[in-house]
């Protein structure tokens, strides 16, 4: 077992890493930028080294000084926590070449789902359903309809070297492919320099759900069930709950086992979220996270384990001590995830924090790096707390989320409190008829 | 304790409660009756009942900072880069500056490695030293101060 870890990572994300760390009895060392002098992950870790000024790519992406503390505090394995370094094939082969244990999974699999393309090729040999989509559109009316009619309307015409929604365009029948195929090209070469297009079916709406794994090295693969994260904010997570409420048995236990198959298929060794489409009864893969999640929480309250925990237990090599049979999530989990932004502009409110104060009592659960007087960088990303509630029901718990919002003092800093108060009380959060698109549109619509 | 009026001590049931707190070895005795509420403890802290806030622990930090209480006046130069730091070129060679010396602008002041990489570390200006503030392997982070030198 590891003596002393190095955690490559800030805030909250830090500190749930140190938390597993103290209670196995490991050591830590916090890295941190001349920013973070005084965040709660340096202040709790048994030793801190400073590895550069405030920006980002100068001290928690910066490879080789994380990597000269680590010798230098002598620590035997580095988790690189959420974000920063976590998907960096390169980084978690240098910590490796240094005998160094990375707490994550190996560089060839990072890599592997770090790329698009070979991401979708894996999950279909795996016998995953991907979202159907064509290769490079031909310069042929008629063979583009052929394609479009094979995938089914509505389809989405998509710029192959683009993202980010431009040149995006939804269509629903022949006649209008006609006119937006020339359209989509011309966008597609002004953004991106690249005429080419593809399509792809247009899901909607749809729910984003995912599948947390968990594979040791021994060949052990379970599922710990899966997550609910269709409440999104520009493709950003805004409440997870699980189990979701969208799924029947059957079919929970179909998506679980996909994901299962699909680690088991390509070899996978440590924790992973696999990301599902879920729309119209059916699933489509989208892509792998080779990391820990924001929302692995909820998965914790629901299964009784400690996900960091099992996380460094593998890459220490012990085996997996349970079954899928053993795994048994409880109850119902919500997270909400609070950030130092106006709850209305989504403006990232820095500055210091006047009063603090979580809340607490049964089944619920605050992770935060905040403390009164504590002063919030402006560098860095804006997530300041996770609230965690479970309750026996979904319903219990939705009457705990909303106590435990009304107790929960942050001030100083504007943050998305109010705005979690407001969803939770909408009908359509209640009674779980959410998609992906319902928050953009809920706040076109209402002020905070 | 009473609602109406204080109960006046009756020692003989202290006394029988504390020697069956001896008896028993426990660490603490509490007797109620409807008139009064008697509680012996071997140790006065617990039966406080107000736990003490605690503070913050300070921050940790790989060694011990020993910087000087008021630094010398001059320009202090700084690490760019966290590592170890060499006083010189290679084991047993003289240091590359001493106190007191004279340097000029760009001359090698110290030389840190990071990833077994020699970083040199170089004078801004030339000046004297006037303060050598790391010792020859000591490991460092960065922005930690090394050395002091005036025009």
């Amino acid at each position: 077992m590891f003596e002393k870890i190095l955690i490559a990572n800030r805030g909250e994300t830090a500190l749930r890493i140190h938390r597993a760390c103290r209670e196995m009895g490991i050591h830590t060392v916090a890295v941190h930028s001349e920013a973070d002098s005084d965040a709660m992950h340096v202040r709790l870790a048994d030793e801190s080294v400073c590895i550069g000024p405030p920006p980002a790519h100068a001290s928690y992406l910066n490879i080789p000084a994380i990597l000269t503390a680590a010798i230098m505090t002598h620590a035997d394995a580095i988790h690189p926590g959420i974000g920063f370094l976590a998907e960096n094939a390169r980084f978690a082969e240098m910590v490796e070449e240094h005998n160094i244990t990375f707490i994550g999974p190996s560089a060839e699999h990072i890599r592997l789902m770090g790329d698009k393309a070979q991401a979708r090729s894996a999950a279909i040999k795996a016998g995953l359903n991907v979202i159907p989509g064509s290769e490079v559109l031909p310069h042929n009316d008629q063979q583009c309809r052929k394609i479009a009619k094979d995938i089914g309307y509505p389809v989405i015409i998509k710029a192959s070297g683009g993202g980010g929604g431009k040149g995006m365009k939804i269509v629903h029948d022949d006649k209008t492919l006609k006119e937006m195929i020339p359209l989509a090209r011309s966008e597609a070469e002004k953004f991106f320099k690249n005429p080419d297009i593809y399509l792809e079916k247009y899901l909607n709406p749809t729910r984003h759900l995912e599948v947390q794994i968990l594979c040791d090295k021994h060949g052990n693969v379970v599922h710990l069930h899966e997550r609910d994260c269709s409440m999104q904010r520009s493709h950003q997570k805004v409440i997870e709950e699980t189990p979701s409420p969208a799924l029947n048995q059957e079919t929970r236990e179909k998506l679980c086992a996909a994901a299962a198959q699909l680690a088991e298929k390509i070899g996978y060794v440590s924790l992973g979220t696999v990301e599902f489409l879920y729309s119209n009864g059916k699933f489509y893969f989208i892509e792998m996270n080779t990391r820990l999640q924001v929302e692995h929480t909820i998965t914790e309250m629901t299964t009784g384990l400690d996900l960091v925990r099992e996380q460094i237990l593998i890459a220490a090599g012990k085996p997996f001590e349970k079954k899928q049979d053993d795994i048994i999530a409880y109850g119902h989990a919500i997270e909400c995830r609070i950030n130092a932004e106006d709850p209305q502009t989504f403006t990232p409110c820095p500055g210091t924090i006047d009063d603090y104060h979580a809340p607490g009592g049964l089944d619920v659960r605050v992770d935060s790096a905040l403390y009164a007087g504590y002063t919030m960088p402006p560098w860095y990303d804006s997530l300041i707390a996770k609230l965690i509630v479970h309750g026996k029901t979904r319903n219990e718990c939705l009457m705990r989320l909303r106590r435990a919002l009304e107790e929960f003092v942050i001030d100083g800093i504007k943050s998305t409190i109010p705005l979690h108060q407001k969803i939770i009380t909408q009908s359509d959060f209640i009674d779980a008829t959410y998609h992906t698109a319902w928050l953009e549109q809920f706040l076109k619509d209402h002020e905070i | 304790m009473s609602k109406d009026k204080p109960a006046s001590i009756n020692s003989e049931h202290v006394r029988i409660l504390a020697q069956l707190l001896q008896e028993t070895d426990l660490s603490e005795i509490e007797y109620e009756t409807e008139s009064l509420r008697i509680r012996v403890a071997k140790k006065t802290h617990v039966v406080t009942s107000s736990a003490a806030v605690a503070s913050l622990p300070p921050p940790a930090s790989a060694k011990t900072p020993d910087a000087p209480e008021s630094p010398p006046d001059g320009t202090v130069i700084k690490a760019p880069l966290v590592g170890t730091v060499y006083r010189a070129p290679e084991p047993g060679a003289p240091p590359f500056i001493n106190e007191g010396d004279t340097v000029k602008k760009g001359d090698t002041l110290l030389i840190i490695e990071a990833m077994k990489t020699m970083n040199p570390v170089r004078a801004p200006a030339s000046g004297t030293i006037t303060a050598i503030l790391v010792t020859d392997g000591a490991p460092i982070e960065y922005g930690e101060q090394l050395v002091i030198m005036t025009p």
